[in-house]
């Protein structure tokens, strides 16, 4: 039935050859909010997007591993051996803590982008994790280390542009053991893509402690004008609290 | 300079005109203006301490036998340094409107459909909703922030909220209600500076009449909201952290 309807749409879409943007290609589960594609204005990212291809260890665009320091592969093996013995490494989202940088781009929620004057505004379903991206500023001047760090952030033709300093170490890079430290230094370039369907994000990933050189990421969100951020609690019902900085399952 | 071609060059001064206001939009992103009575844009810190909530008449709001029983138990647990109902504690949100009587700042964003409030503590967001028609209470799962629907009646932002859970309190000090809760706010500037919060709470579960209170914030011109991150949600994670 569903690919019935798909082909008949597909059939729509040729006979209608003066329309300029097809349908949303993505799942759309309920009524629509907001128009069906992003609006026209390739500054406009407002709206609620939703990751494509989630994968617990981020996109590469290597294809591979990141190019580790010693240190970095070590604490990679660290983990990974821990998972596989059943007995995870607790990141900080086990604690319920903020996700950091760019972890937290790399979730399987959704998450809404609020333009305002001065600041751009993310808001994470996952956690109630919210950046706050100040526009056209300077980052602050040594700014202690949060798990969200201090992100400012510019247009380069139709290319968000931010730079994000001043992150703890408590976070993650990924979900599988990619870590970071307080050198991390991440430079994101988000730009719509596909007419409005979907939001790219080149991450540029640095800290010489854990990775030789910079390395990119790169995720691909698809526009969801169905959706609105529902409240999300880990606080209220931890079931994989971590013990003895390990996550049990229960 | 005959008058056909002054025309053509004021034409052509029209159409650079326009050409340079095309060029600055499109140098910019799009940010939405809200009219200057409707803008509460910014950052905004509450006036005065809210922690014992109580009646624009400034008495204990009409409570039925049980809630009574129940807010006395509250207070005396305060009292004792025991607040077991506070959720707070555990890192667990404050929940509305609670959330709007604690001592951090607010950040305001407008957009045409949506007035976002996110609340430096817990780092909470609020979505009101001006697109939204709130579903009826018993089709709700009850969370802690409910869900909020808004629109404008002048310069006045109108937010109806329900769908609450019954584990949070109002205030502090332990001002009880159930699930079935409404709160309607009527929200507004009385000046450029400051802005005014007046709320209704309905509980007839709780309350034997519908009963309001009032909060104003004060704008706080060039602050930017801190991280705020409650690391007592075991005692693990608290020692990590100290």
């Amino acid at each position: 039935m569903r690919l019935l309807l798909s082909a008949a749409l597909v059939g729509l879409g040729v006979l209608a050859v003066t329309a300029t943007r097809a349908a949303p290609s993505d799942v759309i589960d309920g009524p629509l909010i907001r128009s069906a594609t992003s609006s026209n204005d390739p500054r406009d990212l407002s709206g609620v997007w939703f990751i494509r291809l989630y994968n617990r260890q981020i996109n590469s665009t290597l294809g591979r591993l990141p190019p580790f320091t010693d240190r970095g592969k070590a604490e990679w093996d660290k983990r990974v051996k821990a998972e596989k013995e059943g007995s995870p490494i607790a990141d900080a989202s086990a604690y319920c803590w903020p996700h950091g940088v760019p972890r937290v781009m790399n979730s399987p929620y959704p998450l809404q982008i609020v333009q305002t004057d001065g600041e751009t505004t993310i808001l994470h379903e996952v956690a109630h994790n919210i950046r706050h991206i100040y526009m056209d500023q300077p980052h602050a001047q040594n700014p202690a280390p949060t798990f969200m760090g201090d992100s400012v952030g510019h247009w380069e033709a139709d290319t968000l542009v931010v730079d994000t300093v001043g992150l703890n170490d408590r976070t993650w890079v990924d979900e599988v053991g990619v870590i970071h430290g307080k050198q991390l230094h991440v430079v994101e370039r988000i730009r719509k893509i596909e007419d409005g369907h979907a939001l790219e994000n080149l991450i540029r990933i640095e800290d010489p402690e854990f990775f030789k050189q910079p390395w990119y990421a790169r995720i691909t969100y698809a526009w969801r004008p169905d959706l609105r951020i529902s409240e999300y609690v880990c606080e209220e019902n931890n079931r994989n609290m971590p013990e003895n900085g390990h996550t049990v399952a229960k | 300079m005959s008058a056909a071609v002054t025309l053509a060059r004021a034409g052509k001064a029209v159409i650079a005109a326009c050409l340079a206001v095309a060029a600055a939009a499109s140098s910019a992103q799009p940010i939405y203006h809200p009219p200057t009575g409707q803008n509460f844009e910014g950052v905004w810190l509450i006036q005065g301490n809210h922690s014992v909530v109580r009646t624009l008449a400034g008495k204990v709001p009409p409570m039925t036998r049980a809630a009574a029983t129940r807010y006395a138990a509250n207070l005396a647990a305060r009292k004792a340094g025991k607040p077991e109902f506070d959720t707070t504690r555990s890192c667990k949100p404050h929940g509305f409107p609670r959330i709007l009587f604690a001592a951090f700042p607010i950040e305001i964003l407008q957009e045409p459909r949506q007035v976002t409030f996110i609340h430096e503590v817990h780092h909470m967001p609020r979505m009101v909703y001006l697109d939204l028609t709130l579903p009826k209470l018993e089709d709700m799962d009850p969370n802690w922030m409910g869900q909020s629907a808004g629109h404008w009646e002048g310069d006045t932002l109108v937010v109806e909220s329900q769908g609450f859970n019954d584990l949070t309190t109002l205030d502090t000090a332990g001002l009880p209600h159930s699930e079935e809760m409404r709160v309607l706010e009527r929200i507004r500037k009385v000046d450029l500076d400051t802005l005014e919060d007046v709320l209704t709470v309905t509980d007839p579960k709780t309350y034997t009449q519908a009963w309001s209170t009032r909060v104003t914030y004060r704008r706080q011109p060039g602050l930017r909201l801190k991280e705020y991150v409650c690391t007592d949600s075991n005692p693990e994670a608290k020692a990590a952290t100290h």
